[in-house]
């Protein structure tokens, strides 16, 4: 009971510094009330979360709590960073929701998948057609209609990936992924042709958020603090759910599923439903992550979504750490950053921007990175480092 | 009798059976990784490509057409031997995924190092022989010197991997660890070196391909010359089976001819979509390939 009362009392002084540091730092008084109310809820659901009690009883409270503490400190911390910052940040959160259904696809069922690049087109222009056809649809109407639809590409492909084993699945996704395109224009009508679509509506931020901000601060500062804050939410919320999903009776059931197929039926785990969900999830969230980059991007382009996509999708979820949850998160940053910092390293060594080494220099680093990891360390950076931390703890018991 | 010949059938199956000897000669050199080494190998059209390039490049030089052709196959051989023994032999007895993601990486690496010594502009191979269709009564025939040169080359090359593993002792030997490398070790055989003859053989055949797609296809050599092509062998050596190369050969031919069928009595883009659909229910149909016979799985 201590415990309970200490960690109170914990959150108490830390709500009373934030809203202290809110009253005398920010400079309106509508700047510290959003501050302050950010920090209680914060405070809240640090100390919900931390209680022993809950999670061990209810351990989806806990994740809950968790998800509104890591939200409440991302959106927090994006209201002082640039605006490319913001974009970068938005963008690299809707890459790490792909690589979460990836994750999840081989966490679940061993299996890979080399076409979600283009479930992740599905969902983006899912939500360009349908934004261009019913343009007061509210947003979050658009995502889940989006999220269907990838999910049922998802399940027109998945049904043979029921009886597919070995390396038969992967390059079935692969071929999706090279007839993208070629679907795309198929239906030019519909998806603009080479040239795209662009949203009629673009997302703009409310008033109560400008009024947060000086009088005559950019709409576009606003607006993409406003974008990238959906994208945040929704992150969160992606991840809430898979975090459920990867500890439920049927994650549970999954991971069986991949580390020993047949003891998995034998104890009547069903194999050919199991495959099936655990691609058409990993597809639902390869289009989530696609409609959230055609909303901010305010239009989508069937360039985007090409077969190098995918790859780089493969690409970095391994190198992050495939199977994990972490491992979607760490690859969703190498995502974000890998053009400044290969940029910056091109200007460090002074090699010729517009040069054919320096535009290859990406392929050629994430390739070498994909096979390094693959051949030293499979589980990636999140798994080494779960490791090394495992090791570590072994050790100081003795 | 003309104008049959001349007739969009007779056109179509004889551009089928050229575009068809292709996706074969990738089915092919696919199930022969396969095989061996039980990797499906994604870098299978970048391989070759990497030793066109290296052997094309000699024509620069004013080298021989032929003796360029010649050092692509010695290219073909190294960058196989290489890639095996480097690559490849790390990761057998490693779950699946592994040697997928492997050769995704190798893919990626060697299409951005090849682009980056040559640049993503094509490069125009010359044909050996004409590209331009033999007219009947004016009219053309949708064959032309090169593309017989291309289905006559397929066949030979076909025929003397058959030969090889059928008539040989090496084959024998090929075979053998392919399917019991421990009998096969107490044996005497050097199976080590098999598997490693497995990927050289491989990749030679791609190269033989992707200099035939290089000079044929319009394109000329590119660094992503192979992603399209190796679909289309990937969804032929699939719909005939991984483990079978008469399968594989056969599916890719008859591919060609059907594809050629949809490109011009539907369009260009619904090509890759039937082609995906065929895939599709060929695998709801037989998982393991029209062409192989079921065995039971060993738990």
């Amino acid at each position: 009971m201590s415990g309970t009362a200490r960690r109170g009392a914990l959150a108490l002084v830390g709500l009373a510094v934030a809203v202290a540091l809110a009253l005398v730092l920010a400079p309106r008084a509508s700047d510290a009330i959003a501050a302050a109310a950010v920090a209680t809820v914060t405070a809240v659901a640090a100390f919900v979360g931390s209680l022993p009690a809950v999670r061990a009883e209810h351990p989806a409270l806990a994740r809950a709590a968790l998800t509104v503490v890591l939200i409440d400190v991302v959106v927090f911390a994006t209201a002082f960073l640039s605006v490319p910052t913001d974009f970068n940040l938005a963008t690299g959160a809707g890459m790490a929701i792909v690589l979460l259904g990836l994750s999840f696809l081989t966490g679940a069922s061993g299996q890979i998948s080399i076409g979600n690049g283009a479930f992740m087109g599905v969902g983006a222009f899912a939500t360009a057609i349908w934004a261009n056809h019913h343009a007061t649809t509210p947003i979050v109407v658009t995502l889940l209609i989006a999220v269907v639809v990838g999910a049922l590409f998802g399940l027109l492909l998945g049904l043979p990936a029921t009886r597919l084993r070995g390396p038969y699945l992967a390059g079935m996704t692969l071929a999706f992924a090279v007839a993208f395109p070629a679907i795309l224009s198929s239906f030019s009508s519909w998806t603009g042709g080479d040239s795209g679509l662009q949203l009629p509506n673009p997302v703009t931020a409310p008033h109560w958020l400008v009024g947060l901000f000086r009088a005559g601060t950019p709409t576009l500062t606003t607006d993409t603090l406003w974008l990238t804050d959906i994208v945040m939410v929704v992150t969160g919320v992606a991840f809430f759910f898979m975090a459920n999903l990867f500890a439920s009776r049927t994650g549970r059931a999954m991971r069986l599923v991949r580390d020993n197929d047949v003891a998995a039926e034998l104890v009547g785990v069903p194999l050919p439903r199991t495959r099936v969900i655990a691609f058409v999830v990993s597809a639902a969230y390869a289009a989530l992550g696609g409609a959230l980059w055609t909303l901010l991007n305010n239009s989508v382009s069937p360039a985007t979504y090409g077969f190098a996509l995918s790859i780089t999708i493969l690409a970095v979820i391994v190198i992050g750490g495939i199977g994990t949850i972490s491992g979607a998160i760490i690859g969703g940053i190498v995502y974000a950053y890998s053009t400044n910092v290969i940029a910056w390293f091109v200007a460090r060594t002074g090699l010729d921007p517009q040069g054919n080494l320096a535009s290859q220099l990406n392929g050629i680093i994430f390739g070498a990175l994909l096979i390094v990891t693959m051949l030293f360390s499979p589980m990636g950076i999140a798994g080494t480092v779960r490791h090394l931390r495992q090791r570590r703890s072994q050790r100081e018991r003795g | 009798m003309d104008s049959f010949l001349t007739s969009r059938v007779v056109t179509d199956i004889l551009g089928g059976l050229t575009n068809g000897a292709i996706y074969g000669l990738v089915a092919l050199s696919l199930v022969l990784v396969w095989r061996a080494t039980r990797v499906l190998n994604f870098a299978q059209g970048a391989m070759p490509m990497f030793a066109t390039y290296l052997g094309m490049g000699l024509l620069s030089y004013h080298w021989p057409y032929w003796v360029c052709v010649g050092v692509c196959l010695v290219a073909a051989f190294a960058i196989g031997a290489l890639t095996e023994r480097v690559l490849v032999r790390p990761l057998y007895g490693k779950p699946e995924i592994n040697p997928i993601v492997v050769m995704v990486g190798y893919l990626i690496i060697l299409e951005a190092f090849a682009a980056a010594i040559w640049s993503t502009t094509p490069r125009s191979l010359p044909a050996p022989f004409s590209p331009i269709d033999w007219r009947l009564a004016g009219q053309p025939v949708g064959l032309s010197p090169f593309s017989l040169f291309e289905v006559v080359t397929a066949l030979v090359v076909m025929g003397a991997i058959v030969t090889l593993f059928r008539f040989t002792r090496l084959g024998l030997q090929l075979r053998a660890s392919a399917l019991a490398p421990e009998v096969s070790r107490l044996l005497g055989v050097r199976v080590g070196r098999m598997l490693t003859l497995g990927w050289m053989l491989s990749t030679a055949v791609g190269a033989v391909t992707a200099i035939l797609v290089a000079s044929n296809f319009f394109t000329g050599l590119t660094p992503q010359l192979m992603d399209g092509i190796f679909a289309f062998g990937f969804i032929a050596a699939a719909v005939g089976g991984l483990d079978s190369p008469v399968g594989a050969v056969a599916s890719g031919i008859a591919l060609g001819v059907v594809l050629q069928f949809v490109g011009d009595f539907l369009n260009s883009n619904a090509i890759i979509l039937v082609a995906l659909g065929i895939l599709i229910v060929s695998l709801m149909v037989r998982p393991n390939g029209l062409l192989t016979r079921s065995t039971a799985r060993r738990v």
